[in-house]
């Protein structure tokens, strides 16, 4: 349910960095979404269209990269993506000491204004 | 045209939680941000610990999607607490926390607890600018929960497992839920509490105590 406010959030930034670059419309926006972020894609797309209206994102596209969990071992040093979630050892060497490097993200990168 | 816009989604929500931060710290004031998934006994947990015996003096925020039940109970505690419906939203954002911040007498406090939505997804996400976050879990939620919803067990310092006067009558895996919930967070402090019984709640409230530097 928070997709509301995340989507929210999105269009309160865009639309204002679209007005600060001289534009009125706003066609499309990428954006970076960590599978361990919490966000399901497919609320965050429902919840967009369901709130652009009205506003100058209303005909934007939303465009979402998902990235995986990966992480890296402080003992055997190997880089590894997990399908999970969460990284409970390092796959290579069972080792519990590891440092996750990716999938947390919740990043808007650029957009398409017009 | 293509603009870079290059920022994090949760930007607003982490500027104004910064912001409430530091009006704690200016305050003196130490928070914590209470989550769990509904009905897991955030409210008890708080009823037990606002006892004269803290030798803290507590303040709370409830955060609730309608209905100001929890509220009635903390103030049935004699403690200064304030009520926020969200009217629908699953969790509290650093801007709710930031509008009610003037209904209570902070500068007389030395603990403000924000009771989260009941929840164990959303609250994990927003920051409120608290110092500590601590969940409850109940134990017949099963112990599956900290691999199915692990980031609220990852970000929070301290985790509650409730109604533990129960094991006898579940099947819960006690030791499964422990060993996940420390290899998700290996820092992560597990009490196991009973708010019928009393059981655990003195280790608690010592944690507690430790964690508010004047009283430490």
């Amino acid at each position: 349910m928070h997709e509301l406010s995340i989507a929210q959030n999105i269009i309160d930034i865009i639309s204002e960095q679209c007005l600060k670059s001289g534009h009125t419309r706003i066609e499309a926006v990428n954006i970076r979404i960590g599978r361990a972020s919490g966000i399901m894609s497919d609320a965050l797309f429902f919840a967009f269209d369901a709130i652009k209206a009205e506003s100058i994102a209303e005909g934007a596209v939303l465009h979402i990269e998902e990235v995986p969990v990966s992480g890296r071992c402080n003992e055997c040093k190997s880089d590894f993506i997990v399908q999970e979630v969460y990284i409970l050892f390092c796959p290579h060497c069972g080792g519990g000491s590891f440092r996750m490097v990716s999938g947390k993200e919740m990043d808007i990168i650029d957009m398409e204004v017009s | 045209m293509k603009v870079k816009v290059v920022t994090k989604i949760l930007e607003a929500n982490e500027r104004i939680a910064n912001e409430n931060r530091r009006f704690f710290d200016n305050a003196g004031l130490y928070v914590i941000n209470l989550m769990s998934g509904p009905g897991a006994g955030k409210t008890s947990v708080l009823e037990k610990t606002l006892t004269p015996a803290t030798g803290l003096r507590i303040g709370v925020i409830e955060g609730d999607i309608a209905g100001s039940d929890d509220a009635e109970r903390i103030a049935g505690c004699g403690a200064p607490v304030v009520q926020i419906n969200t009217g629908g939203a699953c969790h509290l954002d650093a801007n709710m926390i930031y509008e009610v911040l003037g209904d209570l007498p902070l500068q007389d406090l030395d603990l403000l607890v924000i009771e989260n939505v009941g929840n164990l997804v959303c609250p994990a996400e927003f920051n409120l600018g608290e110092n500590v976050k601590v969940m409850v879990l109940s134990i017949a939620e099963g112990h599956d929960k900290p691999l199915k919803y692990p980031l609220m067990f990852q970000e929070s310092s301290a985790l509650i497992l409730n109604k533990i006067d129960l094991a006898p009558y579940l099947d819960v895996d006690l030791a499964k839920i422990r060993r996940d919930a420390s290899l998700l967070n290996p820092k992560l402090k597990i009490f196991e509490v009973s708010c019928k019984t009393g059981q655990g709640l003195s280790e608690w409230i010592a944690w507690l105590k430790e964690l508010i530097p004047k009283h430490s």
